[in-house]
């Protein structure tokens, strides 16, 4: 791995790390409870910062699939791999978190919502490009496979957003992207964006991290197949 | 014209082979019937009314037999290795596509046929009373079923999972045609006016043309070596 990506990625995980503590005494001690939902509310501020990694990765995986397919460059199908991997564990953090705010909020542990059957496919067209990867014996067509996989499911995401949120509506609405700003108490809202900040910094480093080591793997990959210098047998010319 | 003839000539090929081998129509047809029968028992009609059910009986009935023939798209090229050759034909990769698209799609079209008949038969529905928007409605939808299945049917048989990949890359991304295909089916069986479809016919037709387009476009990916 180089020293780059190596240093670029521990201080960014350090960072992250240490946004994720004070974030947790943010949601533990010093924002205020909601109103009416009363304190499962905190939950909140881990499940909305991962559902925006969980989207961003994808947004990766999807251009970088693209160029990959363009330009054939290694790197960029390393750099999709390594945020598939950040973004189908963030998308768990979401689906996992959803629940256990639902049941509370809503009663529910599940219902067909819009937001959560799209996190929910999310998650299913990660492990499709997971699939395709690992079942096939020749590494260059899993690659490919799973770059077609990415870009059919990036631009299939938002006809399956328009259509499950044109069959139902019951998520609560958005509180901060909206057009006569947002509605949220400052405090709120500072804990959220130090929640975006931590879980975008954590997942940069994993993506660092994990694609250092596809780039260590490749290389001695590279250097298993290349021609061992083996001394010349005695006796031989020359 | 010349990529009109060149797809023609996909088209013509794949038909020809069905029509000699029947071995997809067969095995897409017999599992439409079968499913009928199996519907009769799992689903108790003094509890449930199957008009009331009829569209996403019908839906799931047309995908799942659908998935068994997309899926063999390209094994029987694959098998006697048959597909080399193709590619070697002069044939653009988006011809290619296109024309297995197109194949499929008339295939498809013939089971589709075969499903509203058995529904039919066996439960007594009705259709409501637009036989022109039903068609639309469904056609479209199962032309982006079938592009986006013929496009994944390809990857699937170079895997060493086969047709079982099929399903899992296919159906999170089949949501809107599900969606709008069977609540669009629904109000039509219900006799309502054609004009409360036109939102979602012009989904399906959103959706038909990504897939197509995506398709075309991805598959000289998917069959390069």
């Amino acid at each position: 791995m180089s020293a780059k990506i190596r240093w670029t990625g521990a201080v960014l995980g350090v960072l992250g790390l240490a946004m994720i503590l004070v974030l947790h005494w943010m949601v533990f001690f010093w924002v205020p409870t909601e109103r009416t939902m009363g304190v499962v509310q905190r939950i909140f501020y881990i499940h909305v910062p991962s559902a925006w990694v969980a989207f961003m990765a994808f947004g990766i995986v999807a251009v970088c699939s693209a160029i990959y397919l363009w330009l054939k460059d290694e790197r960029l199908d390393m750099a999709a791999q390594s945020a598939a991997e950040g973004g189908i564990l963030f998308t768990s953090i979401v689906l996992l978190t959803g629940p256990l705010w639902g049941r509370v909020a809503w009663g529910t542990w599940w219902t067909w919502e819009p937001r959560l059957t799209l996190t929910l496919l999310l998650w299913f067209i990660y492990v499709g490009y997971f699939l395709v990867r690992a079942s096939t014996e020749n590494p260059q067509r899993g690659k490919r496979f799973a770059a077609v996989v990415g870009i059919v499911g990036a631009l299939d995401i938002p006809l399956i957003h328009l259509s499950v949120v044109w069959f139902r509506s019951l998520h609560p609405a958005p509180v901060v992207m909206k057009p006569e700003g947002p509605s949220l108490d400052p405090r709120m809202l500072a804990t959220l964006f130090v929640g975006l900040g931590a879980s975008t910094l954590i997942f940069l480093s994993f993506f660092l991290f994990r694609y250092g080591l596809e780039r260590m793997r490749q290389a001695s990959a590279h250097r298993e197949m290349a021609p061992r210098e083996t001394p010349a047998p005695e006796g031989a010319a020359q | 014209m010349d990529y009109l003839r060149q797809v023609n000539a996909i088209i013509w090929k794949d038909l020809v082979v069905e029509l000699r081998t029947r071995e997809r129509v067969a095995a897409m047809g017999g599992f439409t019937v079968l499913v009928g029968i199996l519907f009769n028992y799992a689903i108790d009609p003094t509890v449930v009314e199957p008009q009331a059910i009829a569209a996403g009986l019908i839906w799931m009935t047309i995908i799942f037999g659908g998935m068994l023939g997309l899926g063999r798209t390209f094994s029987l090229e694959e098998e006697e290795g048959a597909f080399q050759g193709i590619l070697l034909s002069p044939i653009p990769r988006d011809a290619i596509f296109v024309g297995k698209v197109a194949a499929n799609f008339i295939i498809l079209t013939v089971v589709t046929a075969l499903v509203f008949a058995v529904f039919a038969l066996f439960f007594g529905l009705t259709f409501g009373g637009h036989p022109v928007a039903l068609a639309g409605v469904v056609l479209l939808g199962i032309l982006g079923f079938v592009a986006l299945g013929t496009l994944f049917s390809a990857v699937s048989t170079r895997t060493s999972m086969g047709d079982t990949l099929l399903p899992i890359l296919v159906f999170p991304l089949l949501i809107p045609v599900i969606i709008y295909g069977v609540t669009a089916t629904a109000t039509l069986f219900e006799g309502r006016p054609v004009a409360e479809v036109d939102g979602n016919i012009r989904m399906l037709g959103a959706f038909s043309a990504v897939a197509l387009f995506a398709g075309a476009g991805l598959f000289r990916f998917v069959v390069e070596e």
